[in-house]
């Protein structure tokens, strides 16, 4: 394993005070309304607030906020590849990195990226790849990189939508948006964009068909650039699973729209008077 | 993954042929190469198994070790994975060049193996909060011939299988303290039931068509491909798209149920397999890692 030795860090031994709870946190029930209010079994997305072009120095940058879960993208690029040997003639690289910053989560993280952290850049680029016009960028390399800041749920999902928007204010050509959307099969119902704690409860009553799924969908070409899924679920919940984020993919578009149209206009100059 | 450079004009005929149900090979689309199993490889390890799927050699070892369990589940065991790419497969992976694609394929045997049906971890637990079984199962693979994800599941499943865990049992001793005794008898262990292991099938996107168990020229021919991890019952417990291009969600569901199909028909016969090659004991001959 390897350890970071520049930074001084908190004892190893240090525990969060929630392992020390007296009452076990109480398994969320699996009917009736959310914990935040919003519907079950029904496309009830949290509101989502986005905006473009926050960070001066980035080419383009985007944050989004979709309830409790923050985070914000910065893409740099294109620009001469680092090392010479992954130069490629013919087409451009694309590297994304996310980040969780260590108060992110209700349990302290540390700043090394583990290896679920790889795994989420991993399935970003994924998703990324086949919405962004790379051969038009020879030679060259596009860097995205995710901060997210709270995590309150279906993280990799916001993810990708902010980084797409992140590309898109850049000025990086691409062939679409691409929108991310995740569910959590409990039972024999499921939630639209869990939070945090609708992601992590241990499993209700019911022990069969307990899983989560997260979508990256293109809405214009009608593709599906990335799908992760895990827990276990049966083959219909899982195909109705992703028929619904490709829904929730779509009421996030015209959202997502407007942001960006916004941010183009306010970097636009005035029109002249005459 | 290790890739071959494959030429268009190689590319055209794989896709023709594929189109038409035909691989090079002279395989169906839905055929998987000439798969060997054995277990009990290593005699240092408490349960092992060597696949060889056409050219891909996997080989895994489980060790049982004695340690805290994790305190948000205080009364079950667990299980770490490892993928190690050695430098004997291809020499793409020789220093850190092979971390990456280790760290991908562990992090997907985390998912497949997230949940609570595939390994019973209450079993592993030898008291609550203070001693639980983990169980370190390494993956090292020997040849790289495509197809990584299938003969590493199908290893892990012949590996847990063959797993033996020593029977402890814990006495207290004259000042309170929990003392752990190994039980003397060296057969008498704990086996694990692997009924509800899942295996991973990977589908690649090829033309319109999709195959299962792709060699590397078809993989090149490929843009994207879908791995889903099946249990004996018919249960996803992962599904996961890799590679650079995108899918048609149409082509997702089709592709989702040739996965169950051919993930729920691989299970008997391995279970078959296993247990006729248990049964056989000691007169059992050890083909190991030669002929």
């Amino acid at each position: 394993m390897p350890t970071d030795t520049k930074r001084v860090r908190g004892p190893e031994v240090s525990q969060s005070p929630s392992v020390f709870q007296c009452k076990p946190a109480a398994a969320l029930p699996s009917c009736g309304v959310r914990a935040d209010g919003r519907q079950r079994d029904q496309l009830d997305v949290r509101p989502v607030f986005v905006r473009c072009g926050l960070v001066s120095q980035a080419k383009g940058s985007a944050y989004i906020e979709a309830g409790n879960t923050k985070l914000m993208c910065c893409v740099y690029g294109p620009r001469e590849t680092k090392r010479k040997d992954e130069t490629d003639m013919k087409c451009g690289r694309l590297t994304a990195d996310m980040r969780f910053a260590p108060f992110s989560c209700p349990e302290r993280g540390s700043w090394i990226q583990s290896s679920q952290d790889k795994d989420f850049s991993l399935m970003l680029l994924e998703s990324l790849q086949p919405a962004v016009c790379l051969h038009k960028y020879p030679r060259s390399q596009i860097e995205v990189n995710v901060m997210v800041l709270e995590n309150s749920g279906s993280v990799l999902a916001h993810a990708i939508t902010c980084a797409s928007l992140a590309l898109a204010d850049a000025g990086i050509e691409m062939y679409d948006l691409v929108l991310g959307c995740s569910i959590r099969q409990d039972g024999a119902s499921y939630v639209v964009d869990p939070t945090y704690v609708e992601e992590n409860s241990c499993g209700s009553a019911s022990e069969e068909n307990q899983g989560g799924l997260t979508v990256a969908f293109l809405p214009s070409l009608n593709q599906i650039s990335g799908l992760q899924s895990d827990g276990e679920m049966t083959k219909e919940s899982l195909t109705d699973g992703i028929r619904t984020c490709i829904e929730g993919c779509y009421k996030l578009y015209p959202v997502v729209q407007q942001a960006l149209a916004k941010a183009v206009r306010k970097a636009a100059p005035p029109p002249s008077e005459s | 993954m290790a890739t071959v450079q494959v030429s268009e004009a190689e590319k055209v005929y794989i896709l023709h042929g594929i189109r038409d149900d035909l691989r090079v090979d002279g395989r169906g689309c839905e055929d998987y190469r000439h798969m060997e199993t054995e277990t009990d490889v290593v005699s240092n390890t408490d349960g092992s198994a060597k696949v060889t799927l056409g050219h891909t050699a996997v080989l895994v070892g489980i060790k049982a070790e004695i340690r805290k369990p994790r305190p948000m589940l205080p009364d079950e065991g667990y299980l770490e994975f490892f993928v190690d790419c050695s430098a004997n497969a291809t020499p793409e992976f020789e220093g850190r060049g092979g971390e990456e694609l280790g760290t991908e394929l562990s992090n997907t045997l985390y998912k497949v193996f997230n949940n609570k049906h595939s390994v019973d971890l209450k079993s592993l637990c030898i008291s609550a909060g203070e001693h639980c079984w983990v169980l370190y199962v390494d993956v090292l693979l020997l040849q790289c011939d495509g197809n990584l994800y299938d003969a590493i599941s199908i290893a892990i499943k012949a590996a847990l299988f063959n797993t033996k865990i020593p029977r402890v049992h814990i006495s207290t001793d004259d000042e309170g303290g929990k003392e752990i005794e190994l039980s003397d008898d060296p057969f008498d262990c704990m086996r694990l039931n692997v009924e509800n292991v899942p295996c991973i099938v990977t589908l690649c996107k090829v033309g319109h068509r999709h195959v299962v168990d792709a060699t590397l020229q078809e993989k090149a021919c490929s843009v994207a491909s879908l791995i889903i991890s099946v249990t004996h019952k018919g249960t996803v417990t992962c599904l996961r798209k890799v590679g650079g291009g995108s899918l048609d969600p149409e082509s997702i569901f089709e592709m989702t149920e040739a996965g169950k199909r051919v993930g729920k028909a691989l299970h008997t016969p391995l279970m078959n397999l296993l247990k006729q090659e248990e049964s056989l004991g000691k007169t059992r001959q050890k083909v190991g890692f030669l002929g």
